[in-house]
């Protein structure tokens, strides 16, 4: 039985961030911005589509008077990205 | 992007974003050499050290609480620097914050018994640093954690043992060689 993809996770920016977002316990936009290799427009328009479908947290703060946004997965995200890896490989398979 | 471009993706992301064990070694190395020293000068100069009924207890907590400062504020600087946090390195970070709350509540309960606390803060050590070892599996890491509980053993079967001598060889080879080693490996979790 194939379900469709999470159309949400078959953006490669948002695909990425999630990807590292189940590995860290927290991370923050910097590192985000660094290893999607996006502009920092892009990356904030692909975090508050995941943040608006609950998939990550998006806590913002101050450090030396600087903003510093850290990013978390949810229990929704960790769910959703399993899901979304799990029929990757089914369709995998059958592209083989 | 199609599906095994997408598993790439996944993979490539995961990879890239590993536990950082090189800063944490540094811990290892400056306590290490921190407690080696100052039971080295203890050993060597009992009576400057114990000049007073509390100069003891103020060298052995001054300088580790000043060690712990620096500390606490090089791993938040790294942290920053790094970008993330992984749940292993959380993990370490619960587990030793637990152990600084425990070794000042064992040198607290020490003064009141009137009592040596290192046999337990040795136990209570090479008991973390086991935990970390396996959670990072890393084998140098383990020995010196058995080394560590070996020595503490060694204070009750041999009482007439001295205690700064052992607490000395204890953190040198518990901490200071391990982390050492792990400074110098590249290895990754």
């Amino acid at each position: 039985m194939f379900e469709p993809l999470d159309k949400l996770l078959t953006n490669p920016i948002r695909l990425m961030v999630m990807s590292v977002l189940v590995k860290v316990s927290s991370c923050d936009f910097n590192y985000l911005k660094k290893i999607t290799e996006s502009t920092q427009g892009n990356l904030s328009v692909q975090l508050k589509k995941l943040a608006e479908s609950g998939y990550i947290s998006i806590a913002k703060s101050f450090e030396n008077n600087y903003p510093k946004t850290k990013c978390n997965v949810t229990k929704k995200g960790i769910l959703a990205f399993e899901n979304h890896f799990k029929n990757l490989k089914k369709y995998q398979n059958i592209d083989l | 992007m199609n599906h095994s471009e997408q598993i790439n993706l996944i993979n490539d992301a995961i990879n890239k974003t590993k536990e950082q064990l090189k800063p944490t070694s540094v811990n290892f190395i400056f306590w290490g050499l921190l407690i080696s020293i100052m039971s080295i000068i203890h050993y060597s100069f009992p009576e400057l050290i114990q000049k007073t009924a509390y100069s003891s207890l103020l060298f052995w907590t001054l300088i580790p609480v000043v060690g712990m400062i620096f500390t606490i504020v090089y791993n938040i600087k790294i942290g920053g620097r790094i970008g993330y946090e992984t749940h292993i390195g959380r993990a370490l970070k619960l587990v030793w914050g637990v152990f600084n709350i425990a070794w000042i509540t064992l040198v607290i309960m020490s003064v009141f018994k009137k009592q040596n606390p290192v046999q337990e803060i040795l136990f209570l050590l090479g008991v973390i640093l086991l935990i970390t070892a396996l959670l990072i599996r890393f084998t140098p890491l383990i020995i010196g954690g058995i080394a560590v509980v070996a020595c503490s053993v060694l204070i009750t079967i041999s009482p007439s043992i001295n205690v700064l001598l052992i607490n000395a060889a204890a953190t040198f080879f518990g901490l200071f060689i391990p982390g050492l080693s792990l400074y110098l490996s590249k290895n990754n979790v």
